[in-house]
């Protein structure tokens, strides 16, 4: 196998970036195996977890399903550039529990509450549809969206 | 009697939470160590197949590649718990589709994937035994030398077929469980590596760290010394990572290599080989009086374990000791068998065998109810067991039994008293509205089989204290549990106490974790450590105040005699130190047991667990869409140590139970795996899943640390019944298989008109 | 899952440029947009690794513009911005309604209109309602430029009326006028993101006059190899005043434009099923939308 590398320059968390990397490897594979930034998760590589969320130019997206060339000049914010009040109000409200899925939940909800600074309950679900957590039920998971929103 | 507590029973935020919930945790799969291997599995394609041959010239030439690896590596290549009939790597013959062939360790990850597709292996196809009904018929095609019955057992007591004749009502059925995937959202990972002290050093995924480490040394033949293992925080297990994944593989590529490694499932893999939940055959015709008691059950398990034993043979213990439910009848007759079959390795699963025949056996009771026109909570409540009460198996319950507390509290609840008028609003006349409800019970702890623990306590130089012990840490929130009981226990702030755990070389052997008793198991060794270390305090405070003292208090970071001398711990600590004393203690903790009766493993427990369920559906009947509206788990929980937690661990249990109930479709043909993705085998998202009520109940148990008891599995055990005796009360049809996915309530309505 | 270290990722400025990529290496190269659909097939072997072209950064390609009573609406546009758009939420509900189901927040902030046509998944959420507004799509290679009428379009299973050095740059359609009702439904067997086992799109003209319906549109997915028109029942529902009777007959008659396959998601018997059941449950809704 040839493995092709290319420069990619963006921004990350708020930094500029510039790394060596496949120009077909998703975001993800860069993210984790090139920068070692582990805090995105990876929970399936196809599009159906959720666990590897991060924000494209403020929105969110599967960075299993984003190749690092989609990504060449833009902006990306992953979990450990996200709004700390969000990561503290998952925490208090109990919604970590073996915390794998937890980072992309973080993610969603940073986009969620961009688009609904107090969003009801019926919007959380709608906009948390694709991030599966398989330890909390959920419950626990809107409580902690509702505290970070402050409603 | 409830002791006055002020960590026990807070609501405290997990230690964990905020690393993890920031991406700062390692979880083994985000390890990827300096100049390391990145492994690759080679697996079966065939559902069965004797090999002929298996060449790795080829692979073994590719450019990255540093070794390839089959049986012949593998000095003792069968391990398993109960039966030793599973291949680290497949020597003779392939068993099923995920049976590992061979590893290939590469510079890099696409250089290992390449030289995997270039080892050639020869086979010859076999017949493939996929029905577990056909695979005991004793003139099947054998998948292992002794054939396909794993196990079979009988117990009975009482006379069912003379009872049954006496009976006012009898009600007969045949219901079927599909298998169930764990579905964590962390696959099996690990890395390993040779650690500063020469160790073999496997830091992966699981449940026991001191199980995965005897079977690593036993089937690679090393001394146990030369091996460690470490659990990290695990991303989610509910049983799935009770059995070997990557470990032993791990362990050999370091071994051979002398180099780090890596070796993480992907979603399929995991999905194809990782363990299963046993697919279920109950057939059961269960008897009542006319004055409503329940009084004979006859019943035949048949469950698919696959092409591995695993731990099925417990598994079936567990069905066999749970399938009357948690009722008092005087006449039972159950029959089980275990078959290997040419599906996927089932093995443990949150609820170890009880979800598939309360299924069954809380269908039946339903259905009794309405026959002998009894509510069905009241007609539960008539015979559920009570603390005293000898149970099916003659066994005096002599533990915390809250059945009939939680039954009560589902019989106050304003759902289950407005059902009439909840059941009347009207959306479209296609949509049917039903409410349900389901009791359970399990044992925790390993019933009749040994089952000790250590946990060890240190008392730090800077006062503070360390726990140690082997458990696990799976998200269940044991790490939390065992800080606060240890603040509890030796009366400090929480913060001073550090916990250390699952690592082989740092802490001592706490048993696995499993069966819903680590906190009970660890709380209890807990409890010993801090009598010894009161001793051990004492005899520091004596040295320090050159007399003896008969009694010891610990305070907030201080040391307090009877005689009012009061010695910083600090100071102790270093008294200790100077003479040689030591810091440390280890407490350890025999589980209760009895002896199991004839034809079990490890019935009866002395421990059990109980719960109930209230589900309120609505019924498509153009689409057999089941949507839950409402559901209410209640759950007998002993004591709440941090009612956070345990609520969580409700709310989740819950959940799973509905995807068990409504959505999670394993779908087999001929061995073949053909839902082997998050977008095939559907678990509930956010959406499928209502505002779980989740309740606890507590009823004392004089055993468990501060009264608690086991709660980790009870939660997902009466959900599916409930929501199937809620569809029978939507649509008047009984669903006898599960899951009841949109197509099969859509025909099993259908069917009626 | 295999790695994709080895496929090179060309990334144009242009659509010119784009569209001069693939008249040179029309046939080995796959054109990749939002990469919902491709990435993950590459990597599971479904389909072969070839390099890529990368036309994500294509931003001329991204608008949804209202022109002389039709809604054009750029290839690379994704569902997300389809879905609030307020002038696909006017002028085509019955599309905004199908944007929103077609996966989660993160797949339609990546999808595009033209990976979604252009993948020609007979599930795709998309097609009923493009279907039902009798989309045109114009495709452009560096010497042509086309227009294929949706249904022309698809020619079997994921077979294609489009050339190797074609880009699929716009889908566009008339607006709905005054009158029409539009209602999408899916059928996945799961509440959260899910494939559809069947999905479908009903357009209505009522009109008021005579209190009756003038035109009707039924487009059904996940039932054939290509998304259909239910066309009898279509003609069945013209003239009705969606009555029981004709609501009951014409979604029984979908029956005759559907050829469904058992498949991991449902049976082909429980698809026939639901074919109608759907078309039937939806023909009731806007029956009493239309009363109403």
């Amino acid at each position: 196998m040839g493995v092709i590398l290319r420069e990619f320059s963006f921004k990350l968390n708020g930094q500029p970036v510039s790394v060596k990397a496949p120009p077909a490897y998703t975001l993800l594979e860069t993210l984790r195996y090139v920068i070692r930034l582990t805090g995105t998760k990876d929970g399936c590589s196809s599009g159906d977890c959720g666990a590897c969320t991060v924000l494209l130019d403020g929105r969110a997206v599967h960075s299993c399903l984003t190749l690092i060339s989609h990504v060449q000049g833009r902006e990306v914010v992953t979990v450990e550039g996200v709004d700390p009040k969000i990561v503290k109000a998952y925490a208090s409200e109990g919604a970590v529990q073996c915390g794998y899925c937890i980072p992309g939940l973080v993610v969603a909800t940073a986009a969620l509450l961009r688009e609904h600074p107090k969003p009801s309950t019926e919007e959380v679900r709608e906009m948390l549809k694709g991030n599966l957590c398989r330890c909390t039920g959920y419950v626990k998971i809107v409580k902690a969206v509702e505290a970070a929103a402050g409603v | 009697m409830t002791v006055e507590a002020r960590w026990v029973g807070r609501e405290i935020a997990r230690r964990d939470a905020l690393e993890k919930a920031s991406g700062k945790t390692k979880f083994a799969s985000d390890m990827v160590p300096d100049n390391l291997l990145w492994v690759a599995t080679l697996r079966s394609k065939h559902p069965h197949a004797r090999i002929l041959k298996i060449d790795v010239s080829k692979a073994a030439k590719m450019p990255g590649v540093v070794g390839v690896f089959t049986h012949r590596d593998v000095p003792n290549n069968r391990y398993g718990v109960f039966f030793k009939d599973r291949p680290v790597l497949c020597d003779d013959r392939v068993r099923y589709i995920g049976d590992p062939v061979a590893l290939v360790a590469a510079e890099s990850r696409e250089e290992a994937e390449e030289a995997v597709d270039e080892i050639l292996v020869e086979y010859e196809p076999l017949p493939v035994v996929s029905d577990p009904l056909k695979a005991l018929d004793p003139a099947s095609f054998k998948i292992h030398e002794n054939g396909n019955v794993c196990r079979a057992t009988r117990i009975t007591f009482g006379d069912v077929e003379k009872a049954l004749q006496d009976c006012k009502a009898v009600v007969e059925n045949t219901y079927r469980t599909m298998p169930q995937i764990h579905a964590y959202l962390e696959t099996e990972a690990g890395v390993s590596y040779i650690d500063d002290k020469g160790r073999i050093t496997v830091v992966a995924g699981g449940q026991s760290p001191y199980r995965d480490h005897h079977e690593i040394v036993s089937t690679l033949n090393l001394p146990a010394d030369k091996v460690r293992v470490v659990i990290p925080n695990v991303g989610g297990a509910f049983g799935g990572k009770d059995d070997i994944s990557v470990q032993i593989h791990l362990a050999l590529v370091t071994w051979k290599t002398g180099r780090p490694a890596r070796l993480v499932w992907s979603r399929e893999e995991s999905t194809i080989s990782g363990t299963k939940r046993h697919s279920s055959i109950v057939k059961m015709k269960t008897g009542a009086s006319a004055d409503g008691k329940l009084t004979a059950n006859y019943v035949e398990i048949v469950y698919d374990t696959g092409a591995y034993a695993a731990l099925g043979p417990a598994v079936l213990d567990v069905a066999i000791e749970t399938c009357n439910g948690p009722y008092k009848i005087p006449n039972i007759d159950v029959r089980a068998w275990l078959a290997y079959t040419n599906n996927m390795v089932a093995s443990a699963f949150r609820g170890f065998g009880a979800p598939q025949v309360h299924f069954a056996m809380e269908q039946q009771v339903d259905q009794l109810a309405e026959e002998l026109g009894f509510d069905p909570l009241e007609f539960r409540l008539l015979n559920c067991v009570r603390k005293g009460d000898y149970g099916v198996f003659r066994n005096k319950l002599v533990g915390s039994v809250g059945i009939s507390k939680c039954l009560e509290t589902l019989k106050n609840h304003r759902l289950w008293r407005e059902r009439a008028s909840l059941k009347d609003v009207r959306t479209y006349p296609w949509v049917k509205r039903g409410v349900g409800v389901a009791a359970a019970m399990k044992g925790y702890t390993l019933g009749a089989l040994p089952d000790k623990g250590s946990v060890g306590l240190e008392l730090r130089l800077d006062g503070g204290f360390t726990v140690k012990g082997s458990f696990t840490e799976i998200g269940q929130g044991v790490v939390q549990a065992v800080s606060q009981l240890a603040a509890e226990l030796l009366k400090t702030s929480i913060d001073k106490i550090e916990v250390v755990f699952a690592d082989t070389a740092e802490t001592p052997d706490t048993s696995v974790t499993s069966a819903s008793r680590q906190l009970f198991l660890a709380g209890n060794a807990l409890r010993d450590a801090v009598n010894k270390m009161l001793e051990r305090i004492g005899r520091g405070v004596e040295m320090v105040c050159g007399r003896p003292v008969a009694e010891v208090h610990l305070s907030e970071g201080y040391v307090q005699t009877s005689s009012g001398i009061r010695i910083p711990l600090t100071e102790v600590a270093e008294t200790l130190e100077r003479a040689g004393l030591g810091r440390s203690v280890v407490g350890v903790f025999d589980v209760p047991r009895v002896e199991p009766i004839p034809g079990s493993l490890e019935i009866p427990h002395l421990f059990y667990m109980f719960g109930a369920a209230l589900a309120v559906v609505e019924v498509n009947v153009l689409t057999g869409v089941v949507s839950v509206n409402e559901l209410v788990a209640v759950a007998d929980v002993g004591r709440a140590i941090n009612p956070q937690t345990l609520t969580g661990q409700l709310e989740g249990a819950a959940a799973q139970g509905i995807g068990y109930a409504l959505l999670e479709d394993v779908k087999i043909s001929e061995g073949r795996l053909l839902t082997t993705n998050l977008s095939t085998y559907l678990i509930p998202s956010i959406k499928d899943v209502p505002e779980i009520e989740a309740i606890a109940v507590e009823d004392h148990e004089d055993s468990g640390p501060f009264g608690a008891k086991g709660i980790g599995e009870i939660g997902i055990i009466p959900v599916a019944p409930a929501i199937a005796n809620a569809i029978y009360d939507a649509v008047r049809k009984r669903p006898f298989t599960a899951p009841m996915t949109p197509e099969r309530v859509y025909w099993l309505v259908k069917k009626q008109d | 899952m295999r790695s994709l270290a080895d496929v090179d990722v060309l990334s144009p400025a242009s659509v010119d440029e784009a569209l001069e990529i693939l008249h040179q290496k029309a046939g080995g190269i796959k054109i990749v947009a939002g990469g919902t659909d491709l990435i993950v097939q590459m990597k599971h072997r479904i389909i072969g690794k070839t390099d890529l072209l990368n036309i994500y950064m294509l931003d001329e390609l991204r608008y949804i513009r209202l022109e002389n009573g039709s809604v054009r609406v750029g290839g690379l546009t994704d569902f997300a911005t389809i879905h609030k758009s307020p002038v696909v939420r006017t002028a085509a509900p019955v599309l905004a309604e199908a944007a929103s189901t077609i996966g989660s927040v993160q797949i339609l902030n990546k999808a595009s209109i033209a990976g979604n046509i252009v993948n020609a998944s007979p599930a795709a959420d998309s097609l009923p309602a493009l279907y039902v507004l009798e989309a045109d799509l114009h495709l452009r290679s560096k010497a042509s430029s086309r227009t294929v009428p949706i249904r022309d379009f698809y020619k079997g299973y994921k077979k294609l009326d489009m050339r190797p050095d074609e880009l699929l740059v716009e889908v566009s359609f008339k607006q709905v006028g005054d009158g029409y009702l539009g209602k999408f439904f899916k059928h996945g067997l799961r509440q959260g993101d899910a494939i559809a086992v069947v999905n479908g799109a009903v357009l209505l003209k009522w009109d008021a006059s005579s209190k009756a319906v003038s035109e009707a549109r039924i487009a059904l997915g996940a039932v054939a190899p290509t998304v259909v028109r239910a066309e009898k029942a279509e003609a069945i529902l013209v003239g009705s005043r969606l009555e029981e009777t004709a609501i009951v007959n014409a979604s029984r008659a979908v029956q005759e434009s559907i050829s469904p396959i058992d498949d991991v998601r449902g049976s082909a018997a429980y698809r026939r099923e639901m074919s109608t059941n759907y078309v039937y449950m939806t023909l009731r809704m806007l029956a009493e939308m239309v009363r109403k």
